[in-house]
């Protein structure tokens, strides 16, 4: 028993989850650069394109793949600008900015008609050195797990727990229900586990097991 | 407590969304469950890789990217009809104003056909109301806006936006001249064959931006050789990370 109670506190409780990184900014702030936007004020569009770059660049990236990531980068920021004069604020600029990276990447995808990204056709033309064949870890094993993943769980766990975002936020931008965002981020999560296996644990963890 | 009950559990309990009495339960029952323990720790191991994903950063040439987008929407737009541009305008509140026009004949259709009524009851012998109740459904101003536009002479504004957009693919460019000179800085790590593989594949990309017609396509050639310059140097970063093995 005495060895029971000792592993189960490996299952991180709730109460020492890390905080998550807030993404919503100031509303006040979004209000003003989304006004200056609107003029037409060349500083204000650089000043919104570097305060997203990275999460819509990111989504992109992870949910279509690195080769098309950049195309629907800019797609998604031409859509920002061009449609700014009819954003009403129903939500917050992130949420919708999301909004659009998501609903653009996964329009993408369904337009190639690909399910998951099968590479950057120009990697093989350089040859690769030895070093490209390591285990880069963790990281690059989630990369490769989300890479097989359905458009949809890719686009949940990387909303949910790559980038933060509350089941509210998710449900805003994936226009459903709170419910059916938990219950599709648990289905995502389980296929994940299956797609990783022992390698979840790294390589040490992948041994012990076996 | 079974570990079908659990299961579905596992990812608010792991995410601190259950309530104190649920979150017990769960807790309770992973002590002394074995499977569903490493279930958790499996999610909870998952969960943490995902948190700890690195940022993915964009490539330089993204905002130049957007902006040479943004200046060929401006000048297609520029170039685009007037009327064509008020029913673009228009479009989003169409299917309100579509509802108006609707009920709108509607009334005149059925104010016009009781009017036509004989004392009696009877429909007067008079043309059918098609043309009324088949009214355009396009806004008249946007018809008259064509005639008043296209007869102004305006000055031609798509000249100064399309040297805009070709600025702005200037700017690919200097990105690519950048990345060329962090691939020479590099490229003495490369061998012998994947030096003339570069230079070869290089050359044809060059090749290929000069033959592109301009706009759209020629900044594709672009990105196409500027990707293949990021992955040449980042590639060589990651050799270099592993030792430069």
């Amino acid at each position: 028993m005495s060895e029971l109670v000792e592993t189960v506190p490996s299952v991180p409780p709730p109460s020492l989850a890390e905080p998550r990184p807030r993404v919503a900014a100031a509303l006040a702030d979004d209000a003003q650069l989304i006004e200056a936007c609107r003029r037409g004020e060349a500083r204000a569009m650089e000043v919104l394109y570097h305060q997203y770059k990275r999460r819509v660049f990111g989504m992109a990236h992870r949910i279509v793949g690195a080769s098309d990531a950049e195309e629907v980068a800019q797609e998604v920021f031409v859509r920002i600008f061009r449609a700014l004069e009819r954003f009403r604020g129903d939500s917050a600029l992130s949420t919708w900015i999301y909004r659009l990276t998501v609903n653009a990447s996964l329009s993408h995808l369904a337009k190639r008609g690909r399910r998951h990204e099968v590479g950057d056709d120009s990697l093989g033309e350089l040859p690769a050195p030895p070093a490209l064949e390591r285990d880069h870890g963790l990281a690059a094993r989630i990369e490769a797990g989300l890479a097989q993943l359905p458009p949809g769980y890719r686009a949940i766990l990387v909303l949910h727990d790559v980038e933060g975002l509350s089941h509210e936020e998710c449900a805003q931008i994936l226009e459903c229900r709170v419910g059916t965002c938990k219950s599709q981020l648990h289905k995502a999560r389980a296929r994940m586990r299956e797609i990783l296996g022992p390698d979840i644990h790294g390589e040490r963890g992948g041994k012990d097991r076996a | 407590m079974s570990c079908e009950d659990v299961r579905p559990r596992l990812t608010g309990y792991l995410d601190g969304e259950l309530d104190a009495d649920r979150g017990s339960v769960v807790r309770g029952h992973l002590r002394e469950c074995a499977a569903c323990r490493q279930v958790a720790t499996d999610e909870a191991a998952l969960r943490d890789g995902l948190r700890q994903l690195p940022h993915v950063d964009p490539p330089p040439s993204l905002w130049a990217g957007v902006q040479a987008r943004l200046a060929e929407a401006e000048v297609a737009d520029a170039r685009r009809p007037a009327w064509r541009r008020a029913l673009t305008r228009w479009l989003p509140s169409a299917p309100r104003f579509a509802a108006g026009t609707l009920v709108a004949a509607t009334a005149v259709g059925v104010l016009w056909w009781r009017s036509q009524r004989g004392p009696d009851g009877d429909v007067a012998t008079q043309p059918e109301p098609t043309a009324i109740a088949t009214a355009p459904t396009t806004p008249r101003m946007s018809q008259t806006h064509v005639v008043v536009a296209s007869d102004r002479g305006e000055p031609d504004v798509t000249a100064d936006l399309a040297g805009e957009a070709g600025r702005v693919t200037a700017s690919y460019g200097d990105a690519a001249e950048e990345l060329l000179a962090l691939a020479g800085e590099v490229r003495g790590q490369w061998t012998e064959e994947q030096r003339t593989a570069f230079d070869a594949r290089v050359a044809e990309l060059r090749g290929t931006i000069a033959s592109a017609a301009d706009g759209h396509p020629r900044q594709r050639a672009w990105r196409d050789l500027i990707r293949y310059l990021q992955n040449a140097v980042v590639r060589d970063e990651i050799a270099f990370a592993g030792g430069g093995q």
